[in-house]
């Protein structure tokens, strides 16, 4: 029996689910209504799903609005303490506000393509509302046995099928006796910011502007000798290009300022797998661009297959984040949510449905579609990645054939001077690059293939004595975290001629070209260029190897220059023309600013303290700084100190004050250390950055000190702090959900940013004895060693036994062995020698604790060594006179803001190419009609 | 023989060299053991927390030296030393991934991924805890 629950929304949760249901059911409608031609119908259905799934959408804001913690979702991303501007962020934070914002774009899209009727309408729409049936079920949240059905967003929390059976579940008062319903849990403060406010819109726009390039090579595949819909989805598919670029460039800029991962782009899994669909879709847009007013087609095949790809890979990338197939090898952590089984059915339906549609005779077509049913039906008997592998062994099949035959082909060859072969080939270039960050990003997946495989591979490759067979059998291939390795080498050389053709390909003329003409026209965009790139080359140090690099910063600031030039020139404020070269100069910008701040970005951080020796080469991580509370250090051309620390919200907030660096005047006589070892200045000089610099010229090392140059010795600075500059607050966010986070603080300039973070902080003060002691660690010191604990710099001056006659004085026996080391402890205000003792009596060791009072120190010396005149010795130091410290690093990202600004160039130029092109394709339709 | 199938082949001669050639450079994921048989060599292995030993990191000796113990997969614990300041929750961690080679009898680590757990299962755990309390 189900008691009557006080309270709760029950009536509201059964509302969202009929409105789901809704939606869901008049879906399927739409698609019967326009796969019959019922266009009437279908579009009434469309606009009653559209609305059910408007309202399901309001709702959730609203239990948003009124903190129903009775609800899976609201209690799961809110909680009281969060501000309401990011209700937003908080609806896109789950699985189910994804596929809701998701269907809302396509909604809004479907919508738009309602307001005008073509003869390609019908199937369009249907396209689109299969589509959307799709991602409707994903929000039914029906339990077949063990199957799952989609994640129901107006699920109950008693409900859950993680709280199925517990008791409290069956108590009618439950809402108001838990005191855990009052709150939720709140939305993972990581994304609560303004980024997680505007970046999943857009990403979730661009990914359904996908759908609709798709379903018009959908309705194109069904009359191939018409090619009217190209028109329309050209328009569609360079909108696409505008939003998801913006939106993946957003996701970077997010990155970029609230995470820690020291850049914009990490060519993480998540980021990959929606960069990948925009590479295609660009690829599939110029095809089109080629093909829409061609009386003879050229790359038909390809044009088709990019744009359904361009969706297909959408659908993918769906899947790799949604899944969790990706396990840990994103550093985006998705859980697995159970729906696995239903996205990978999503997913290979329409990855089938398109390769089956590529086919032209309805004989191939049947044949296809009755093997998939047959490799569904084996794949249920529970031989599921056996049948995927066969699956999508037939659907390269499939396009191979339909490659070879389905397509009407051209005898005509193209010239080499054409726009058209150039951009044929750039788009065959996006797609060997989206081909290849696929592979990378899939190797999770291909484990999954392997798996079944590995008996036969690794017999395999005992016999023929292969590595690589017996690697493979392993099934366990992660991509490599070596960027270079990895992506760089196949990818830089790529935008490089991608980069190349971008520039030239724009001054040809579509068919034939007048050589001559081009040539000139790239004369003053190839000065400019190899004068950028000569000045690059002068102002940064570029090491031989990144050869590849700077050929791309060549070819980037060519294909900017060329496309500028092109924009002036050719285009003469007719601004129906300069939407593609705004682009151009757009993506050239972004590639050479990506390019040039990350390969010169500068961590100017620098350790220097620290053992090293135990470490191999390759460990030697210098990179971050450790710094005092109070303490000012050199970084880079700045000095830096950390003033204090505060807390603000959920942020604890480090503030560092950055000055001017002045130069350091040495003068003849000056004594400083360096490394532990003792200098004197030769000659007046100021110092240079690093102290190897000067060494030679301008010091003398001396190796035994006298007292005045002892006394006198001061550290090595290559310069002294001037004028404060500004003040940085890099901050860690107490997140108790995902574990505190550090969020970077950056002080930008129009060329350079500085990109500063905490790598360690205390959050949490220290732990303590009773009495305030903390620390107690042993230390193995020699004679002459300095080290600094706390505000106090500790040195053993020597060692020395004590005197019979001083004995008594000391506390000690007569038979008492003693030995005292001198222990010199010196702060700012205060220089004091103490001698903590070494007991032994009647060869027992007698422990004896040593406390200078004033400097907040105890020690103990647990050992001594006579003969290498070292010891051990073990330090506590009291809490009240402990300094804060942190770890920190800094970051310089040159010309960085020329990759923002090249985002928003292209954002103008593809919506700029967009608006153009929608006047022009409706005044031509209005002359035809 | 058109021109745009010589691009085409030239391009998919490319596509096919270049997983070749990163393919060389995907590290494989495999337990201490294996690790230990191709010291130096990159990899990737993945393991959790061994709460036996302590998590040592002293940012005053070196602040880029975090010292733990970590059980692989196969049950096999070592002594990792990860050149990174401490990651925030490594001692709440469920898993660890880590990037680096075997030196020695020790795992050197330059990179380092970890799993935490979510607040919302252990909210679930201090329910039903609160539950069974009230009955008994």
């Amino acid at each position: 029996m189900t008691p009557e629950y006080i309270g709760e929304w029950t009536e509201v949760a059964l509302l969202g689910r009929t409105l789901i249901a809704l939606a869901f059911g008049a879906s399927f409608v739409a698609v019967v209504s326009f796969l019959k031609g019922w266009e009437r119908a279908g579009k009434r259905a469309f606009q009653f799903h559209a609305v059910s799934t408007f309202a399901s959408i309001a709702l959730i804001f609203a239990l948003f609005g009124a903190h129903r913690y009775e609800f899976q979702y609201i209690w799961k991303h809110l909680n009281n303490e969060m501000p309401m501007r990011f209700i937003f962020s908080a609806f896109w934070g789950g699985q189910e506000g994804g596929f809701l914002l998701w269907m809302f774009w396509h909604n809004v899209l479907g919508l738009i393509l309602l307001r005008t009727t073509t003869r390609w309408s019908a199937k369009v729409m249907a396209t689109l509302s299969a589509v959307e049936l799709f991602l409707s079920s994903m929000l039914l949240g029906i339990y077949f046995g063990d199957f799952q059905l989609g994640l129901d967003p107006f699920l109950l929390l008693r409900d859950a099928p993680s709280n199925w059976g517990l008791p409290w579940t069956g108590r009618a008062d439950y809402l108001t006796s838990f005191p855990m319903f009052q709150d939720g849990q709140g939305l993972n403060p990581l994304l609560q910011n303004y980024w997680m406010t505007i970046h999943p819109p857009t990403l979730f726009l661009g990914f359904a502007a996908t759908s609709v390039p798709f379903a018009y090579a959908v309705a194109g595949l069904t009359q191939r000798d018409d090619r009217s819909w190209m028109a329309p989805a050209l328009r569609w598919s360079v909108f696409g290009i505008g939003i998801l670029g913006t939106g993946i460039l957003m996701g970077g800029a997010w990155a970029y300022e609230a995470l820690s991962f020291g850049g914009f782009w990490a060519w993480d899994p998540v980021e990959n797998s929606s960069l990948v669909p925009w590479l295609t879709l660009v690829a599939g847009t110029h095809l089109l661009l080629i093909n829409r007013n061609r009386k003879s087609p050229m790359a038909l095949f390809s044009t088709f297959y990019f744009l359904l790809i361009s969706f297909l890979l959408v659908l993918y990338s769906t899947f790799l984040t949604k899944s969790g197939i990706l396990g840990d090898t994103s550093v985006h952590s998705f859980v697995d949510s159970g729906i696995l089984p239903q996205l990978l059915v999503y997913v290979l339906s329409f990855v089938g449905f398109a390769h089956i549609l590529l086919l032209k005779s309805a004989h191939w077509r049947r044949g296809m579609a009755a093997f998939s049913v047959l490799l569904t039906v084996i794949a249920l008997k529970g031989y599921v990645v056996e049948s995927i592998a066969v699956f999508l062994l037939a659907l390269t099949f499939t396009s191979v054939k339909a490659y070879r035959n389905d397509f009407v082909r051209t005898s005509e060859e193209e010239s080499v001077w054409s726009r058209e072969f150039w951009m044929f080939v750039g788009s065959l270039l996006f797609l060997v690059s989206a081909a290849h960050i696929t592979w990378q990003t899939s190797l999770p997946v291909f484990n999954q293939f392997l798996e079944p495989l590995s008996p036969v591979l690794s017999k395999l490759g005992a016999q023929f004595d292969s590595a690589l067979l017996t690697d493979l059998s392993q099934h366990n291939l992660a991509p490599g975290t070596d960027l270079d390795q990895t992506y760089h080498l196949v990818q830089v050389p790529l935008a490089v001629l991608i980069m190349g053709a971008m520039g030239f390909a724009q001054w040809l003329k579509y068919k034939k070209s007048n050589l001559a003409q081009v040539g000139r026209s790239l004369v003053l965009p190839l000065v400019l260029s190899v004068l950028t790139t000569g000045g690059l080359i002068a102002a940064f140090p570029f090491e031989w190897w990144e050869l590849p690099r700077v050929a791309l910063l060549f070819s980037a600031s060519f294909a900017v220059f060329s496309n500028a030039d092109y924009l002036i020139r050719a285009v003469r404020g007719n601004w129906r023309q300069i939407g593609s070269p705004l682009a151009h100069v757009g993506f050239g910008l972004v590639i050479f600013g990506a390019v040039l701040s990350t390969s010169q970005k500068a961590i100017i951080s620098q350790n220097q303290i620290g053992d090293i020796s135990t470490l191999n080469e390759e460990l030697n991580n210098r990179e971050d700084l450790l710094i005092m509370e109070g303490d000012t250090l050199p970084l880079g051309p700045y000095f830096v100190s950390y003033r204090d620390r505060y807390q603000e919200g959920i942020h604890v907030k480090f503030r560092m004050d950055y000055f001017d660096k002045e130069p350091q005047v040495y003068s003849p006589g000056d004594v400083v250390f360096f490394d532990g070892m003792v200098f004197e200045a030769l000659e007046k000089h100021s110092a240079s950055a690093q102290f190897s610099e000067d060494m030679e010229d301008h010091w003398m090392f001396i190796p035994f000190p006298n007292e005045r140059q002892a006394a006198s010795a001061q550290i090595w600075k290559s310069g002294t702090p001037g004028e404060k500059q500004f003040t940085l607050e890099p901050r860690i966010q107490l997140n108790e959900q995902m574990g505190n986070a550090p969020e970077p603080d950056t002080r930008h300039w129009l060329y350079k940013d500085l990109y500063t973070h905490i790598k360690w902080g205390r959050v949490t003060p220290p732990e303590t004895d009773e009495e305030g002691w903390m620390g107690g660690r042993t230390h193995s010191m020699q004679v002459g060693d300095s080290m600094l604990i706390g505000h106090t710099l500790m040195t053993i001056d020597s060692l020395r036994a004590i005197a019979n006659t001083e004995k008594p004085t000391r506390g000690l026996l007569e038979k008492d062995i003693g030995i005292a080391a001198c222990v010199r402890l010196k702060n700012k205000t205060s220089r004091q020698l103490h001698e903590p003792l070494y007991i032994v009596r009647d060869s027992t060791l007698i422990p004896d604790l040593y406390e200078a009072e004033e400097f907040g120190i105890k020690m103990r010396i647990e050992s001594f060594d006579p003969i290498a005149e070292s010891l051990e010795m073990t330090v506590w130091e009291h809490e009240s006179v402990r300094r804060d410290f942190v770890v920190m690093q800094a970051v310089m990202f040159p010309l960085i803001n020329v990759l923002w600004f090249g985002c928003i160039l292209m954002a103008i130029g593809t919506a700029l190419a967009v608006l153009s092109r929608y006047q022009r394709d409706r005044k031509s339709a209005s002359q035809h009609a | 023989m058109k021109r745009t199938h010589i691009v085409s082949l030239l391009l998919i001669a490319a596509l096919i060299g270049s997983f070749i050639a990163t393919f060389t450079s995907t590290s494989r994921s495999v337990n201490f053991t294996e690790a230990a048989a191709t010291p130096g060599e990159e990899c990737k292995v993945s393991g959790t927390l061994n709460r036996d030993y302590p998590v040592v990191y002293e940012p005053e000796v070196d602040p880029t030296k975090t010292v733990f113990h970590m059980v692989d997969a196969a049950g096999e614990t070592k002594r990792v030393i990860l050149n990174q300041p401490k990651p925030t929750g490594l001692e709440n961690s469920e898993s660890i991934d880590l990037y680096g080679s075997a030196v020695g009898g020790e795992f050197h680590a330059t990179e380092m991924l970890m799993k935490c757990p979510s607040k919302y299962n252990e909210n679930n755990h201090v329910l039903l805890s609160e539950e069974t309390q009230g009955e008994s």
